[in-house]
């Protein structure tokens, strides 16, 4: 179920239960900026980013984002070498500073001779989902000089698991 | 013919008188003395020198004056311009990219204005749209061995995965798509398979083991990124049937970028592609100084390019990437030791 943002903390301090909890947590020091929430509502909102993941990946491997043929899937296998975790940084192509998403859509102009996404769309955050996802656990550094291979985003006979 | 060691051949190449003593030994460039690698294993039977050309890669698309013509295009000039000639060309796969007849014609018309004979092997992206049917119509046997000046050279078929497609109710065209993805989930990983086994055996009965042996396969012979099949299954079998021989030259593509191993009697070149460059996988590289650079994306030739491979009277060998950009680190611009 979908939770709006003023619904949500109503909701959940109405539960006796969470408030013990959040006063628990009080007392040992942990100061909680909203209470808990529930394991129900934690497995929506994973499979909420696991929706927009998977929106990415197939984004990430359909040609018509561009129009030569090519996906990023091409040439970045696994979402490998976009580094996500080294933005925004000093991009030579845009000559200043720029964010991953200005990346995702040099990529489909330049290489790809596409057509570049709206910065707010729901394809835009599905791109940036599945390349950040892919690089879950890597250590967030601007500016770092790194190819990073990615972490697999899915399993599959013989491969690593998530 | 006396075994060199890396240190003794440095020594030796750097007195000037030597030079011209290895001219006839090595192989006919004279980048061969400044060759870089691991200390390959000596051969062997006498052969009389030659080079030959690698190209692979090229993933053409059923698309008009596409760019990725244009870069193989090149590549065939480039390697018709080497002197000396060399005298065949190999190619390791991946000459389509959707398994269509269209792109495999396409890439036999630029690849037939080659000045020398070339052998060709399938690639995963020429194979899935119909099971390999339009390539075997153009280019042949799936596997292959030719004798040449004295070398056995060997093309094998690398990229056949077990049936994922049946079951699932995939058509030609979604079975194909799924294989074009690198990191295609759940296709599995490939090999050459038994029958491919018992012909190599059959094929090197009788050849003895001091006889120089070149094999090409799409993949590499050794376990280096399953997830994206950089890796051939039963390649511990082919070796195996290979361990005979006191020395084997592998090369392969599939993997897009400057990669080095060794095992055993066996010394392995991975290439670069015409199409483009793949980043390092996540894994250490078993000889990390033989490696290509980080690739500028606004150039689309940066890690692409053209291969020479040299063989000296010892079976001595040397690969030389030429690369279309500048991408190589200097060490392996002069030339990898096979
Ligand atoms: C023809 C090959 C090609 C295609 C297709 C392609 N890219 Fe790239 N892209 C590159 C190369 C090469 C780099 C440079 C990699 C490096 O920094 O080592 C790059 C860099 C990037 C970077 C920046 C990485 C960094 O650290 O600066 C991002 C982000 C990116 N690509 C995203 C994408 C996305 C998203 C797509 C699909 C819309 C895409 N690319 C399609 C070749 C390609
Ligand atoms: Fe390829
Ligand atoms: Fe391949």
């Amino acid at each position: 179920m979908k939770i709006s943002r003023k619904a949500y903390p109503v909701r959940t301090l109405g539960t006796a239960l969470l408030v013990t909890a959040a006063l628990t947590t009080l007392v040992t020091g942990n100061v909680l900026a909203k209470p808990v929430r529930s394991d129900k509502q934690v497995a929506e909102e994973r499979s909420a980013l696991m929706a927009a993941v998977a929106k990415g990946d197939g984004l990430w491997h359909d040609g018509k984002l561009g129009s030569n043929g090519l996906a990023c899937g091409n040439c970045h296998p696994d979402g490998s070498a976009t580094n996500p975790h080294t933005f925004p940084k000093y991009q030579s192509n845009l000559g200043r500073v720029g964010t991953l998403r200005e990346m995702i859509n040099w990529c489909i102009t330049v290489p790809m001779q596409g057509k570049p996404l709206a910065y707010d769309s729901a394809e835009m955050v599905a791109m940036e989902a599945y390349a950040t996802f892919a690089h879950r656990g890597v250590a967030i550094a601007p500016a770092k000089d790194e190819q990073h291979g990615a972490v697999p985003v899915f399993g599959g006979p013989g491969y690593p698991q998530p | 013919m006396q075994k060199i060691s890396r240190r003794q051949f440095l020594g030796y190449s750097m007195k000037t008188g030597a030079a011209t003593l290895f001219t006839g030994i090595l192989a006919p460039s004279a980048s061969s003395f400044f060759g870089y690698g691991g200390v390959a294993a000596a051969a062997t039977k006498k052969i009389t020198p030659f080079t030959f050309a690698v190209l692979t890669d090229a993933h053409l698309y059923d698309i008009a004056d596409h760019k990725f013509d244009k870069f193989l295009e090149k590549a065939v000039a480039d390697v018709n311009s080497l002197n000396p000639l060399p005298d065949l060309l190999l190619y390791a796969g991946d000459i389509g990219q959707s398994g269509k007849e269209a792109e495999l014609k396409k890439g036999k018309k630029i690849l037939d204005k080659l000045k020398m004979p070339y052998k060709v092997i399938p690639g995963e992206h020429d194979y899935y749209l119909d099971m390999g049917a339009a390539w075997r119509g153009l280019f042949g046997d799936e596997h292959w061995s030719i004798d040449h000046k004295g070398v056995h050279i060997i093309g094998m078929n690398s990229i056949l995965v077990p049936d994922f497609w049946s079951m699932a109710g995939l058509t030609p065209k979604e079975r194909m798509g799924r294989m074009e993805e690198l990191e295609c989930h759940r296709c599995g990983l490939w090999g050459v398979g038994d029958k491919q086994l018992e012909w190599l055996e059959k094929d090197v009965k009788k050849l003895s083991p001091d006889t120089p042996v070149v094999i090409m396969t799409h993949s590499p012979l050794w376990s280096y990124y399953p997830r994206w099949n950089f890796q051939t299954y039963d390649a511990p079998e082919i070796l195996s049937t290979l361990s005979k021989f006191e020395k084997v030259i592998a090369i392969h593509g599939h993997v897009h970028q400057v990669v080095y191993n060794q095992m055993g009697n066996v010394t392995s070149a991975g290439l670069l592609s015409t199409s483009w460059p793949w980043p390092y996988p996540p894994v250490d590289l078993p000889y990390p100084a033989i490696k290509m650079n980080r690739v500028d994306p606004g150039d689309f030739e940066d890690g692409l390019g053209s291969h020479q491979v040299s063989l000296g009277g010892d079976f001595a060998g040397e690969i030389n990437y030429r690369a279309f950009s500048d991408l190589l680190p200097e060490n392996v611009r002069r030339g990898v030791k096979l």
